[in-house]
């Protein structure tokens, strides 16, 4: 049987990376893989189980959101560890999953750049992966829920295809999914999301003029 | 305003471009990463859901976003590695959605977000010692994204012992103008 460690790396135990992370291990325990999840961030001050796992896995899986375009600060405080234990990568299989609130996936492309330029200098063998678009108003549900649900799902489902046989996965999987619509349907969806937006800041009494409470700190 | 937000580098980038536009007598904050502990973000929600706009967890942050409030312009000096930013500029980045407009714009047919604070230019300086093509394209296409994806003006400059007195002086000109 072979090993697979999901690495969440989101810092929330429910939301949409963690969505993915089960739909991965599912699909995974189906093709006679022993899979664990671990989560990044309760381990942030002690790392040993995940290098554990790194070390005993066959392929690794990294599952996360899309902060400003890549994956979160900490994120790369995990590489720089793994880096500093080289001694556990051995030419393991790295993919890589990203998920991000914008549509478009050249958006969170870039936290998979970081993995393949991490996995080169590293002993590790990078395989490719998978940008979900929207993530963050899918806030973990399935992804048939999303408006390109059909296409995102059987894209992710070949993807995982792909990590169950230690293939490498192109990027037209995913560029493929994405959410095409024209331009004037995202001005709607600007004006729909922007209107609650300002309901919501309303129904917490904050006028639309109000400042930052940052604009209100002393600078020192 | 011209606020430098800058992570070590051993060639002290941050410092001499400070130095370059302080010669110009350009106002300027350089604020050093080296001395700041900024949390991570834990996507818990309490700054939509507890205190409005700003983070619950009391950090470094305090320090930095109060003076992002009040820039023009953005320089963010780091030390790349796989074509990323450092982890401390990218903790503080993570924290900048905070003070980000949430409003959606449209432009050119995509969706963007809009400005941090009042910044109007973001500028971003990625230091090496040595660059690889592939790096510098990851770096160049996440600082594209990020200008992108804030909507506002910017540049991305790559530096490395080669090039730095020319790189200063070239994004202190155009911070000049």
């Amino acid at each position: 049987m072979k090993k697979a460690v999901i690495l969440n790396l989101s810092p929330r135990k429910t939301g949409t990376s963690m969505m993915l992370a089960n739909r991965c291990r599912e699909f995974l325990s189906t093709r006679d893989y022993l899979v664990e999840i671990l989560h990044l961030y309760p381990n942030l001050k002690d790392l040993s189980p995940l290098l554990t796992a790194i070390n005993e896995a066959e392929s690794i899986i990294m599952v996360g959101p899309s902060y400003i375009d890549t994956y979160p600060a900490d994120t790369f405080y995990l590489l720089e560890e793994l880096e500093k234990n080289r001694d556990i990568l051995h030419g393991q299989d790295l993919y890589g999953i990203i998920q991000g609130g914008m549509p478009y996936v050249h958006t969170h492309e870039s936290g998979l750049k970081m993995l393949e330029l991490f996995a080169g200098e590293n002993e590790l063998s990078y395989k490719g992966g998978f940008v979900i678009g929207m993530g963050a108003m899918l806030n973990g549900q399935p992804l048939d829920k999303l408006l390109n649900g059909k296409k995102a799902a059987s894209g992710f489902e070949q993807f995982l295809k792909n990590v169950a046989k230690q293939e490498s996965s192109p990027p037209s999987l995913y560029y493929q999914a994405q959410l095409k619509i024209p331009g004037l349907a995202y001005w709607f969806m600007a004006t729909l999301m922007n209107r609650k937006i300002d309901k919501d800041r309303r129904e917490k009494g904050i006028g639309d003029q109000a400042k930052s409470p940052y604009d209100n700190l002393e600078i020192n | 305003m011209i606020t430098i937000l800058s992570d070590h580098t051993r060639q002290e980038v941050g410092e001499r471009l400070d130095a370059k536009l302080r010669e110009r007598k350009i106002d300027t904050d350089l604020i050093s990463l080296a001395d700041l502990n900024v949390d991570p973000c834990y996507s818990c929600g309490g700054c939509t859901d507890k205190t409005y706009g700003q983070c619950i967890h009391r950090d470094d942050a305090d320090i930095i976003l109060p003076k992002l409030m009040r820039t023009d312009v953005l320089v963010m000096v780091t030390p790349v590695k796989w074509g990323s930013y450092s982890f401390k500029t990218k903790r503080v980045f993570d924290k900048c959605a905070i003070i980000g407009d949430r409003h959606y714009y449209c432009k050119k047919g995509e969706l963007v977000k809009g400005k941090i604070g009042r910044v109007h230019t973001f500028v971003a300086i990625g230091v090496k010692d040595q660059w690889k093509n592939d790096e510098k394209d990851a770096f160049k296409n996440l600082v594209a994204e990020n200008i992108k994806i804030m909507n506002i003006k910017g540049s991305v400059h790559l530096v490395d012992d080669s090039n730095i007195s020319a790189c200063l002086e070239s994004v202190t000109e155009d911070l000049s103008q």
